[in-house]
């Protein structure tokens, strides 16, 4: 299966060296321009779950951006019910080639742990989560509960 | 060669040595009269001021109060035989006697120079004078230029109180002719003249003279200037001003930008006084020397290194003042001056030397802008309103004097120089006066300019007064917009409006010029074009696959007439400009483009054509088609209009005459028909018309330029326009629709690409090509969404990596990114080789390697531009190269003929066959007529608009198809749809209806608002087919 040497690499890289918070990285047996991951974040109320995404990357990249999608179900005001993110280092404005995977991951496990009420895809969450604190955090975790993967044990 | 103003002699006696160069004085000066000319040249100089001081003996000068001894008009000349006269000549001649201007004035009145002798004759003298002895600043340079003038003067039998005229007006900067005494008679004899009347009225002998001021620094009209505010007399400023501004030799040597670096002292005020002087004495001797046939010079040099050794800054002026003198008595050649003047002044050496290569390619100039721009202040700040005035009709007088010499081919140089200062203090005043009375001249002398000193001037411009671009080019544009509305009538005979048009066009030019520009030229060669051609047919399919046989040779889009002569000296086009510094739009000018009447200007453009095959040149035709860039779209699309119709009628009527001639014979008559018509199925549209249009192409590619009729099986409406209309629409959306697999829709920005692995033949790329020419050529707008690049492609200029940005900003932007890193680390960084990915229309991931074996090539520091433009070149080019050419013919099959090319940029084009992206429906509302009964004050059609206007924007596009064929705007915006909505009837359950082709819609006064809104949101959302409603 051919793909860009870079991308290669990547995963490479990010398989020998675990992250904390993402573990389980694998590319699609059939395309190597879809990878999947599982994010483990620490921050309440998402610490209680794992939850499952997809990074795909067009036949450009690095020369387009990446595009993120979660596959398990999160209550969070910056990922949207279809599991679409939101992610400015991964905007087509502010897009860089030069920008690794890992780094973009690093960026979305900060958002998952510190939710941008300012830019959310999901305004009544957002909402929520600024005026009603503890009602938010009861519902996401609710939420986790209900939906997310188990953490991996270590 | 009686004839021969001392202005025209000047101008050959500095021009020929060295053409070109003269810009500087100190060139001139040092080439001299005597110096590199041909010994012809010399001996006809000699001849002319011969014949000058025979004439002035025998007839005089003409003026009545000539004071001049030597002049028969002053009364003083003895009666003598011809003869004596010839003597008595030669012996004025060899003493350097005084020549009266007016002479000059007789034999050549176009002399401006000429104007300043009544101006300064009244000038009050005793004023001046006094002051300059005492205000003069390096008094060392008067002392001595007058010591060592004296000695020739003294010979002189003439009225040469000159020699004591040193009464330099701020001796520094402002040199004085007199300085070279007599002498200078000669060589600026229009100068000499006023002197000496006016010396003659005043009193004092020595104290009073006032010689012309031969040219003048920003440093010395400043303290000039100061002085004059000190005394609050601007009387020397009036006359420096005068002296200088009104002539293109003195002009020349003016504001004179000075390198830096090798003088201590104030450079201009020493180098430039002995210019005009210098001139004049080398010639004398040089002639005397060619009298007495003496031409050996060489023993000349050393003496002379001596003299030029003692040339030192401090007493620059002084020395310099001498110099001439040290020359004639030591017999000093003037080829030495050269030597010495370079240390005084290594610009104009520079340009000396750069001058051979290519004068029109240099984009250096010596004039002081910045001393310029400083003075400029000055002067038309100045409280004396008489200075101001006197500048400009100087200047005006300087302009005319251009616009007169222009069959004579003078220095452009120089004239470059002068019109460099002039324009430059045009842009920087607000001094309506100034602009009013002095661009319309100032325009009309650099539009009687070679095109060679033209694209000299457009890259000083470029060079030098970027920043002042915009400016001129509005004061252009206010100048054309004043004379068209002054003279609606005749917009194309005016004189003016054709000069300042000319002068914009060199402003164009510099415009592109200070622009940044795409290097190497984007544009195809003509060689590969055909080559690509060739190979289309040859690689690609087997030609017996290729339906549209088009071998023929293709035309060149551009007529030789019209080929752009500042373009090919300048070798830039405005293609190559992605950002230009002022925005091309800014040349329109909308008042002329809308009184242009361009049917008219088409029929010049013609004759242009038509004398162009014949052979001749000597064209009095213009026409602003070779001007498109004043032009707006809209106005183009006219000129397109009456040439496509044109040929329309031509073929029509070579077709009518056909069918004469065959009438009787049977079954050809399809052949013939006068219009291009082309039976379809609606269910076999694309089909249909690739046979039907296949088979014209094969047959008669001509008649594709005929007008489109186009029948719809088994319908009965009649093309007048509207049937055309839907067939363009439907095959475009057809064509486009990706499931066809032709163009792939582009994710980011909605663009239509080509498909890089199409299904389909090249024909169908042709027919594509076809539609979308036929479409310009009939006037129809199509809805196709392609990126710009392709219509640079289709005028012939291939993609680069600035097209990235449109056809991708993604992309464009991470390219950029990568062009922008700066890092040592870059093959880490990037990890990036010179094999590429893309997806293709299944969404399959396709490498390319951009080089061989790219896979093995890390891209890095040293190649990273290379693999930015191998990219973009891949994409944009090879990839669907041969799609591209298959387009690109049949587009070229319809419009290789018409002046496409010569009128239109790309972003026209574009405009031209989608229409504007902006929907303004107020203006609609504005230009809409009304028919049946209804106004706009009808209940109705105020309501109609209320909704219209709440409308959202697709709604909008529908109405805007329901009625028009098109969801495109109009060039020229909705207000040139000219939508007519007439009343259907009274109040019934009917939708309303329209007629495209007319752009009329049929409605019916509905009872209330809200079933009119219902009723027009069904009709425009269940339209399709044609008569059908």
């Amino acid at each position: 299966m051919t793909a860009p040497r870079r991308l290669r690499k990547e995963l490479g890289d990010l398989q020998d060296n675990t992250l904390k918070s993402f573990r389980d990285i694998k590319a699609d047996d059939e395309n190597l321009l879809r990878w999947t991951g599982l994010i483990v974040p620490d921050n309440p109320p998402y610490n209680k779950g794992a939850f499952r995404i997809e990074i795909n990357f067009p036949a450009e990249y690095p020369f387009k951006p990446p595009k993120i999608n979660f596959k398990t179900r999160i209550y969070h005001p910056n990922i949207d019910e279809k599991g679409q993110v939101c992610l400015p280092i991964i905007s087509t404005e502010n897009w860089k080639p030069a920008t690794r995977t890992e780094q973009v991951v690093q960026a979305l496990i900060a958002l998952i742990n510190d939710p941008e009420p300012e830019h959310p895809l999901r305004a009544e969450l957002a909402e929520e989560f600024l005026k009603d604190r503890k009602k938010f955090v009861k519902n996401a975790e609710d939420y986790t509960k209900k939906h997310s993967e188990k953490r991996p044990a270590d | 060669m009686s004839g021969g103003s001392g202005e025209e002699r000047e101008q050959q006696r500095q021009t020929s040595p060295l053409p070109g160069v003269s810009s500087s004085a100190s060139t001139s000066a040092s080439t001299g009269p005597g110096g590199r000319a041909t010994p012809e040249m010399k001996r006809s100089t000699v001849r002319s001021l011969i014949q000058r001081y025979f004439h002035q003996l025998q007839s005089g000068c003409g003026n009545a109060a000539c004071t001049n001894a030597n002049c028969a008009s002053s009364g003083k000349v003895a009666p003598m035989t011809p003869n004596e006269v010839a003597a008595r000549a030669l012996q004025l001649f060899s003493q350097d006697a005084q020549l009266c201007e007016n002479l000059g004035q007789a034999e050549a009145e176009a002399s401006p120079s000429v104007a300043p002798v009544s101006v300064i004759s009244t000038l009050d003298i005793d004023m001046l004078s006094p002051n300059d002895s005492s205000s003069s600043s390096s008094n060392s340079s008067s002392s001595s230029s007058n010591s060592s003038t004296s000695t020739i003067t003294s010979a002189s039998t003439t009225t040469t109180t000159s020699t004591q005229s040193q009464s330099v007006p701020a001796p520094k900067s402002v040199s004085v002719p007199g300085a070279s005494a007599s002498p200078s008679a000669r060589a600026t004899p229009p100068a000499a003249a006023p002197i000496s009347t006016s010396s003659a009225s005043s009193s004092g002998a020595c104290t009073t003279n006032l010689s012309a001021v031969k040219s003048l620094e920003a440093s010395c009209l400043i303290s000039l200037y100061e002085e004059c505010v000190k005394k609050d007399s601007y009387d020397k400023l009036y006359q420096a001003v005068g002296d200088v501004f009104s002539c293109v030799e003195r002009l020349s040597r003016s504001f004179v930008r000075t390198p830096d670096a090798e003088e201590e002292e104030e450079p201009p005020a020493a180098s430039q006084p002995l210019f005009p002087a210098k001139p004049a004495e080398p010639l004398n001797k040089e002639q005397l020397r060619t009298l007495e046939g003496e031409h050996d010079k060489d023993e000349d040099s050393t003496q002379q290194a001596g003299a030029v050794a003692s040339t030192d800054t401090a007493a620059a002026a002084a020395a310099a003042a001498v110099e001439p003198e040290v020359e004639n008595d030591d017999d000093a050649g003037p080829e030495d001056v050269d030597d010495e003047d370079v240390p005084m002044e290594p610009a104009p050496k520079c340009e000396a030397k750069a001058e051979p290569v290519d004068p029109s390619m240099s984009s250096d100039t010596l004039v002081d802008f910045e001393g310029l721009r400083r003075v400029q202040r000055l002067l038309f700040a100045s409280k004396s309103r008489t200075v101001t005035d006197k500048l400009t009709s100087s200047v005006i007088q300087l302009a005319d004097w251009i616009h007169y010499m222009r069959r004579y081919t003078p220095d452009w140089e120089k004239v470059v120089h002068c019109l460099v200062i002039c324009f430059d203090l045009a842009t920087n005043t607000n001094n309506m006066d100034y602009l009013d009375r002095v661009l319309p001249k100032l325009c009309l002398a650099a539009a009687s300019m070679s095109v060679k000193a033209q694209a000299r001037l457009a890259r000083i411009w470029a060079a030098h007064c970027s920043d002042q671009l915009q400016t001129l080019v509005s004061s252009c544009q206010q100048q054309i917009t004043l004379q068209v509305l002054l003279d609606e009538e005749s917009v194309r005979e005016n004189e003016h409006i054709k000069c300042v048009t000319k002068v914009l066009k060199i402003v164009f030019y510099a415009n592109i010029l200070a622009s940044e520009l795409e290097s190497p030229s984007c544009r195809v060669s003509a060689d590969e074009l055909a080559e690509c051609a060739a190979s289309t047919s040859a690689d690609g399919v087997p030609p017996e696959e290729d339906l549209f046989l088009y071998n023929q040779v293709m035309h060149p889009h551009m007529p030789k007439f019209a080929e752009d002569q500042m373009e090919k000296a300048l070798k830039v086009s405005a293609i190559d400009c992605r950002k230009p510094l002022v925005p091309l739009e800014e040349f329109y000018n909308e008042a002329l483009s809308e009184n242009i009447q361009m049917h008219h200007d088409y029929l010049s453009y013609k004759s242009l054509a038509m004398e162009s095959e014949v052979g001749s040149s000597h064209s009095t035709y213009f026409s602003f088609m070779l001007y498109a860039f004043i032009l707006t779209p809209a106005t183009k699309v006219d000129a397109l209009y009456y040439d496509s119709r044109m040929r329309m009628y031509s073929e029509r009527y070579s077709t009518l005459y056909s069918i004469i001639n065959n009438f009787g014979q049977d079954g050809q008559d399809a052949q013939h028909r006068p219009d291009l018509k082309l039976t379809v199925r609606r269910d076999q549209l694309i089909n249909d018309a690739l046979v039907g249009l296949e088979l014209v192409a094969m047959s008669n590619p001509k008649d594709l330029k005929k007008q489109l009729v186009v029948e719809f099986v088994g319908e009965q409406g009649i093309d007048e326009g509207g049937v055309s209309k839907e067939f363009f629409q439907l095959i475009v959306e057809e064509i486009f629709n990706p499931a066809f697999g032709m163009f792939v829709q582009q994710e980011e920005t909605n663009n239509m690409w080509f498909n890089a692995t199409p299904f389909e033949n090249g024909a169908q790329f042709t027919l594509i090509g076809i539609i979308i020419g036929l479409a310009i050529y009939n006037n129809v707008i199509l809805a196709v969404n392609f990126p710009m690049v392709v219509y640079r492609k289709l005028l012939g200029y291939r993609g680069t990596f600035c097209d990235l940005r449109d056809y991708s900003p993604t992309l464009y932007t991470s390219l950029k990114s990568m062009l922008d890193f700066e890092g040592q680390n870059m093959e880490e960084a990037f990890d990036q080789t010179f094999k590429i990915s893309y997806s293709n229309v299944f969404g399959e991931m396709v490498e390319h390697e951009l080089v061989p074996h790219g896979q093995e090539v890390l891209v890095g520091q040293h190649n990273k531009q290379l693999f930015v433009d191998l990219y973009a070149d891949f994409l944009l080019n090879k990839n669907i190269q041969q799609q591209f050419n298959s387009f690109r013919k049949g587009f070229e099959m319809v419009t290789d003929e018409s002046p496409l090319k010569l009128l239109f940029r790309p972003e026209e084009i574009e405009m031209l066959v989608c229409g504007s992206r902006e929907f303004d429906f107020v203006e609609l509302e504005h230009s809409t007529e009304y028919e049946g009964g209804y106004t706009e004050e009808t209940q109705i059609i105020q309501d109609f608009w209320k909704i219209v206007h709440a409308m959202p924007n697709e709604s909008k596009r529908k109405l805007l198809e329901f009625t028009t064929g098109s969801a495109r705007v109009p060039v020229g915006g909705l207000k040139c749809l000219r939508l007519l909505i007439t009343r259907h009837g009274p109040d019934s359950d009917r939708l309303p209806t329209s007629h495209t082709c007319f752009n009329v819609l049929l409605l019916p006064e509905y009872s209330s608002k809200e079933k009119l809104e219902e009723r027009l949101l069904k009709a425009i959302n269940y339209s399709k087919g044609f008569g059908m409603l």
